[in-house]
């Protein structure tokens, strides 16, 4: 199995986190872009793809202003850009820079080639129009957004196929820091679109809260009997791995793992149960969305937010079904406004992230003071809640709140900058999920996770996954969402 | 402990009951869990849709 440990913990001593890095680098990224509002287009010149049949149209820029540039340039410089301001990062974390730049450049360029190659239009193109407009007779529809399951693929091969390779990439494989980093950004994009519909925004919150008491209180506790009693795990195992299948895959198995004490093997191990199971529900989920759920959109999207149990994987995963049900519905005359969907399942998932911490400082008290209670031994610490909140939560918390402050205190002229301003900044949230997916796919060595003795974990994850949880998850979804749509384009 | 002996551990793994607090907290999370969804689920009739 690849080293999950690049990817939670840094090198040594006074190392910065991920979680801090992904923070400083998404506010950076979203303060360049607000230079817009003074005139400044610093952030223009990043690269974009549009669905292509000729290559030679399948880059250019974000604004038309750094159009001269050329779509081959920007893509050279967008990357040069992040390689930089990644190696940075990377030297804060007191990581090896020199390796993470080198495997960086294979990443960036594989990840970003399938998003290309996801754009084609035979691949991505969805209506009538389109089909019309790019003169073609057939198409997988899989949008644009197929593009992040094309780098998927890529990345499973590399897994599965070379895996000498994927142990070199190790050092840039951190899905959960290109995660992060897209989730900060996403933070005002999910506020300038839900200012224009703050009413709709404010009860989706209130849903939002249901989704917390179903994965900590109800799955969890489900899936830790059933792991207890049914597969005869002993608790070391079991705690981690309910945390892992009920609430976050990674973060609440680390943290779990942590709290109770448990050896660090073990939660990684777990983690690595989870990104396998989220890479199979992010390949079949979305698509199951658009065909039984698109007249519910946002039932849709909580589904994804409930059922998906890594935060790359479940926004991610939000975000196709997002572009798939957008399509279908475009297809049937309904045009639904953009980022109502991914905002939704990104505000559920955020939600069950920011107990992470309390849930880990309660089972760290149960377990240091009644199941293993050793004398003279540490308690469980309230700090600990701290410790274990995810602090990139607080990126999100400020792009959020100081997009909703312009875009709710801004005359129309400067919310029109401000939305291409978000817009900028929304094209680095696109490349950070094509690093993430394509990332998750080179971590799922599923040949290895089988010889380390998987097999009984992953069953208890199958039983409990799509015996329980993705269920119960739609019911819920259905109990809180069913009838709530998204408003309407234009 | 190395990787490989995991599979060997949990083929091997004496039972271990549930101590009573564990149950408690199963049953005490379940049940709030519940009530809270219950409670959640007539506040969301009043909210707009």
């Amino acid at each position: 199995m690849s080293d999950t440990t690049a990817t939670l913990a840094p090198a040594s001593g006074d190392a910065l986190s991920e979680d801090w890095l992904a923070v400083a680098v998404g506010l950076l990224l979203f303060g360049l872009s607000l230079a817009l509002l003074g005139g400044a287009d610093l952030l223009g010149w990043t690269v974009s793809t549009s669905v292509w049949t000729d290559p030679k149209t399948a880059l250019g820029t974000v604004t038309k202003g750094y159009g001269g540039l050329g779509g081959a340039s920007a893509l050279v410089l967008t990357y040069l850009v992040l390689l930089g301001l990644l190696s940075a990062g990377t030297f804060l974390l007191k990581a090896n820079v020199g390796r993470f730049a080198a495997a960086f450049t294979v990443v960036f360029w594989i990840a970003y080639a399938s998003w290309i190659l996801g754009s084609y239009a035979h691949f991505a193109v969805v209506t009538p129009a389109d089909y019309q407009k790019f003169g073609i007779s057939w198409s997988l529809k899989l949008t644009n957004e197929g593009g992040y399951i094309f780098a998927l693929i890529a990345g499973l091969i590399i897994a599965n196929g070379f895996p000498r390779l994927a142990a070199w990439l190790s050092e840039a494989i951190r899905p959960e820091l290109y995660i992060k980093v897209a989730i900060v950004i996403l933070g005002a994009f999910i506020a300038v679109t839900a200012a224009a519909r703050l009413s709709l925004a404010s009860s989706l919150l209130v849903r939002g809260f249901a989704a917390i008491v179903e994965a900590y209180l109800i799955y969890w506790s489900v899936v830790y009997l059933v792991a207890r009693k049914f597969f005869g795990f002993n608790r070391e195992w079991a705690a981690p791995l309910a945390s892992g299948i009920s609430i976050c895959g990674v973060a609440a198995a680390i943290a779990t793992g942590g709290a109770i004490r448990a050896r660090p093997q073990i939660p990684v191990l777990v983690s690595s149960l989870v990104v396998i199971f989220a890479v199979v529900e992010v390949l079949i989920l979305p698509f199951l969305a658009q065909t039984f759920l698109w007249r519910e959109p946002l039932l849709a999207a909580t589904w994804m937010g409930l059922a998906v149990k890594t935060d790359g994987a479940a926004v991610a995963a939000g975000g196709i079904t997002e572009s798939l049900i957008l399509a279908k519905s475009a297809a049937e005359g309904i045009n639904y406004q953009p980022g109502w969907i991914l905002g939704t399942t990104a505000a559920v998932k955020l939600f069950i992230d920011v107990v992470i911490g309390f849930w880990a400082f309660l089972l760290a008290h149960i377990w240091t003071n009644h199941i293993n209670r050793v004398p003279g031994a540490a308690r469980a610490k309230v700090s600990e809640i701290y410790e274990r909140f995810p602090k990139f939560i607080f990126g999100f918390v400020v792009t959020f709140a100081i997009g909703l402050t312009l875009a709710l205190s801004s005359a129309p002229a400067t919310n029109a900058k401000l939305t291409a301003a978000i817009g900028e900044a929304n094209g680095y949230r696109v490349i950070f999920f094509i690093l993430t997916f394509f990332s998750i796919g080179v971590l799922s060595n599923f040949r290895k996770l089988w010889e380390e003795g998987i097999g009984k974990l992953a069953a208890v994850y199958l039983v409990s996954l799509f015996g329980f949880v993705i269920w119960v998850g739609l019911m819920i979804s259905w109990l809180f969402f069913a009838g709530v749509k998204p408003p309407l384009a234009g | 402990m190395p990787q490989s002996n995991f599979k060997r551990e949990l083929a091997k793994a004496a039972p271990e009951p549930l101590l009573p607090i564990e149950k408690k907290l199963i049953a005490w999370s379940f049940g709030t869990g519940i009530v809270l969804l219950l409670v959640l689920a007539v506040l969301n009739q009043y909210l707009p849709k």
